[in-house]
């Protein structure tokens, strides 16, 4: 059910306008949020998978589900650089999601955060869909602020095993997340693939986990009698726990593994390659047996570039304490 | 003059990127003054103002070397890669190096740049002065911005600076991953001179903040020279600023330009539609001041700033 949530004038032509995607009228609410960067395009394509199989829903084409609470989805909310194909708003190089809690009287992009803002606070449960930063990919994870037993079970219920325990930074405060978090809204960022692609597997891994959430939240019922799956086991890694990989040359990276792969202590993730030359410089190797969870994708690299994040397999101390298991 | 690299990174195609500091110095205990430009790739007119400043120091060192009472240092491009495309971000990612100052940044060239440069600052500076210019869209007469929470402090330095006026404003979150902030939040006051606009350089008023620099260098007790008196800036508070903003998005044509005394009700410019022919609104200032930013940039969105005044109230 697709509703305008906000029209501006442009200088040129047709008004430039904000949806959103609503189902049902009851219940606590589910709010997903994508395409705050103009170039992450998987959650892009994981909410109309979303809408189409909720409209269905809704429609009573699919005889095996009834929505029993309520979900909006916010597919693009950087209008203009997904349709310039940029990460950043074209105009002025704001990045969207900078402008939160945004300003109703100010300029598009605040106009556009404080809409996206005032239509989600009052959720009770919230996702915000992004991917790797530029020229990375990521391996799909759940990224959080704090990891409280609502989160926790949010993640369960995702059916995503790895949770990335983000240190507090600087402009955080400006995000969407972070106004969630202080509007007491269960919430996480998902993040997988790399920007301006979208990788299909993920998107449907992801969308299975959804709609586990929405079962086991009580927002979707199945009328099969399937119970949600929720005993996937979910290990979160604290900030302490990653290990960056970086160049001490530059050059082409060539890579040697796959993102979402489990590298072994001294294991080679790729080697830097003299442009001019093609002579090998050096081989960038894992120190830690981990899980590789982001992996540079564009080849070119600088000096001192992280090419790669490792989460450290072993176990923490944290994980022998009952209450976080 | 010495030159130091203080950060020099390997490029894939041969040419490090490096970051220079030139040190102007004598042993003394008077304070240390840096000064930086060029953060953001595309703001030119601090190039412009260290470029007088080096050259006037060198010149300084040969004819009256006793006059450099203490050490001054600049930095005149700490953002190369962005000023050798003339962009305002850090091109390969699209980064506002002056949004990864504070802590817990992710881990990137960029960001491992920006916290060398603040450590290199704080290690040798008492003083530092930022150099900026607008953005693509506004004009800005020659100003200091302080955050109120650091008024205190900075707002003796500033008065010796040769602006036209010191705003003072509120913090806002945005700030706390600036150069700037993170300076003055370490106790370093660090000032931020906002002049022109970017892509351009506009002589006059790059000489007029160099001789405030000169000015401030001397007062400091850093330079001892023979000035002429600088101008008296307007102190500002927020609540005096009067923001112009579009109610409809359009064509901007301006009709003044910044620095002007306007009357309320003085025409500033007016709004256009490009596609039907028709004039939006005439658009008048709402009230009588100082207008110290104009939109230079004609393109606007509804909400989009056109214009800043400081109200002068008149007495009855």
């Amino acid at each position: 059910m697709k509703e305008k949530i906000l029209t501006l004038p442009t200088p040129y032509g047709e008004n430039l306008e904000l949806y959103k995607n609503v189902w049902g009228k009851a219940g606590e609410s589910l709010s997903i949020v994508s395409g705050l960067q103009g170039d992450h395009l998987n959650g892009l394509f994981l909410n109309s998978q979303l809408t189409q199989f909720l409209d269905r829903v809704i429609e009573g084409l699919d005889p095996h589900y009834t929505l029993t609470g309520q979900v909006q989805t916010f597919p693009v909310v950087n209008i203009n650089a997904v349709q310039s194909g940029t990460r950043l708003w074209p105009l002025d190089g704001m990045d969207m999601d900078l402008a939160f809690p945004g300003n109703s009287q100010g300029e598009t992009t605040e106009a556009i955060a404080y809409m996206i803002l005032e239509h989600t606070q009052d959720s009770f449960w919230g996702l915000i869909l992004t991917s790797a930063p530029p020229h990375y990919e990521d391996a799909p994870h759940i990224q959080v602020y704090k990891s409280n037993n609502s989160v926790k079970k949010m993640c369960r219920d995702l059916k995503i095993e790895t949770v990335r325990k983000q240190k507090e930074y600087s402009t955080q405060k400006v995000n969407l997340f972070h106004h969630w978090q202080e509007q007491e809204i269960s919430s996480v960022m998902i993040s997988a693939g790399s920007p301006r692609t979208i990788n299909l597997q993920q998107c449907e891994n992801l969308f299975q986990g959804i709609l586990n959430f929405m079962k086991a939240e009580g927002i979707l019922k199945d009328h099969r009698k399937k119970d949600s799956e929720n005993k996937g086991k979910t290990r979160i890694y604290q900030p302490d726990e990653e290990v960056l990989v970086k160049t001490s040359t530059a050059g082409i990276f060539v890579t040697e593994v796959k993102v979402g792969s489990y590298l072994k202590q001294g294991q080679k993730i790729g080697e830097v390659r003299d442009i001019y030359s093609g002579k090998k410089l050096e081989e960038l190797i894992s120190s830690e047996d981990g899980l590789l969870i982001t992996l540079r994708q564009y080849p070119i690299v600088y000096e001192k570039e992280p090419v790669a994040i490792v989460l450290k397999a072993k176990n923490s101390w944290r994980e022998y304490f009952p209450w976080n298991r | 003059m010495q030159t130091q690299r203080i950060l020099s990174i390997k490029s894939p195609l041969g040419p490090p990127v490096e970051i220079l500091k030139h040190t102007f110095s004598a042993q003394s205990n008077k304070p240390r003054v840096s000064f930086v430009a060029g953060l953001h790739g595309d703001e030119l007119e601090g190039l412009y103002i260290c470029h007088k400043l080096i050259r006037y120091l060198k010149e300084l060192e040969i004819s009256n070397p006793e006059a450099i009472k203490g050490q001054i240092n600049i930095y005149p491009a700490v953002n190369p890669q962005a000023l050798e495309n003339a962009t305002r971000l850090w091109p390969f990612f699209s980064l506002d190096v002056n949004r990864t100052f504070g802590s817990g940044q992710i881990d990137s060239l960029a960001v491992e740049t920006s916290q060398i440069l603040l450590q290199d600052l704080k290690s040798s500076s008492e003083i530092v002065i930022d150099f900026h210019s607008s953005n693509l869209q506004l004009m800005e007469l020659p100003q200091i911005r302080i955050i109120k929470d650091f008024e205190k402090k900075l707002l003796p330095l500033a008065k010796n600076c040769n602006v036209d006026l010191i705003w003072i404003h509120p913090n806002a979150e945005i700030f706390a991953s600036t150069l700037a902030f993170n300076l003055n939040k370490a106790k370093t006051p660090a000032l931020v001179i906002e002049t022109g606009i970017c892509h351009r350089i506009y002589p006059n008023a790059g000489d007029q903040i160099f001789n405030g620099m000169l000015n401030l260098l001397h007062e400091t007790g850093t330079l001892n020279i023979k000035l002429d008196s600088v101008k008296e800036p307007k102190l500002v508070q927020s609540d005096q600023v009067k923001m112009v903003q579009a109610y409809h998005s359009g064509l901007f044509i301006k009709q003044v330009a910044v620095g002007k005394f306007l009357e309320e009700g003085e025409r500033l410019g007016k709004l256009i539609d490009p596609i039907e022919g028709s004039v939006l609104k005439e658009i008048v200032s709402p009230c009588s001041g100082l207008l110290f930013t104009l939109r230079e940039h004609p393109l606007v969105h509804k909400g989009s700033p056109l214009a800043r005044i400081v109200e002068t109230l008149r007495k009855k």
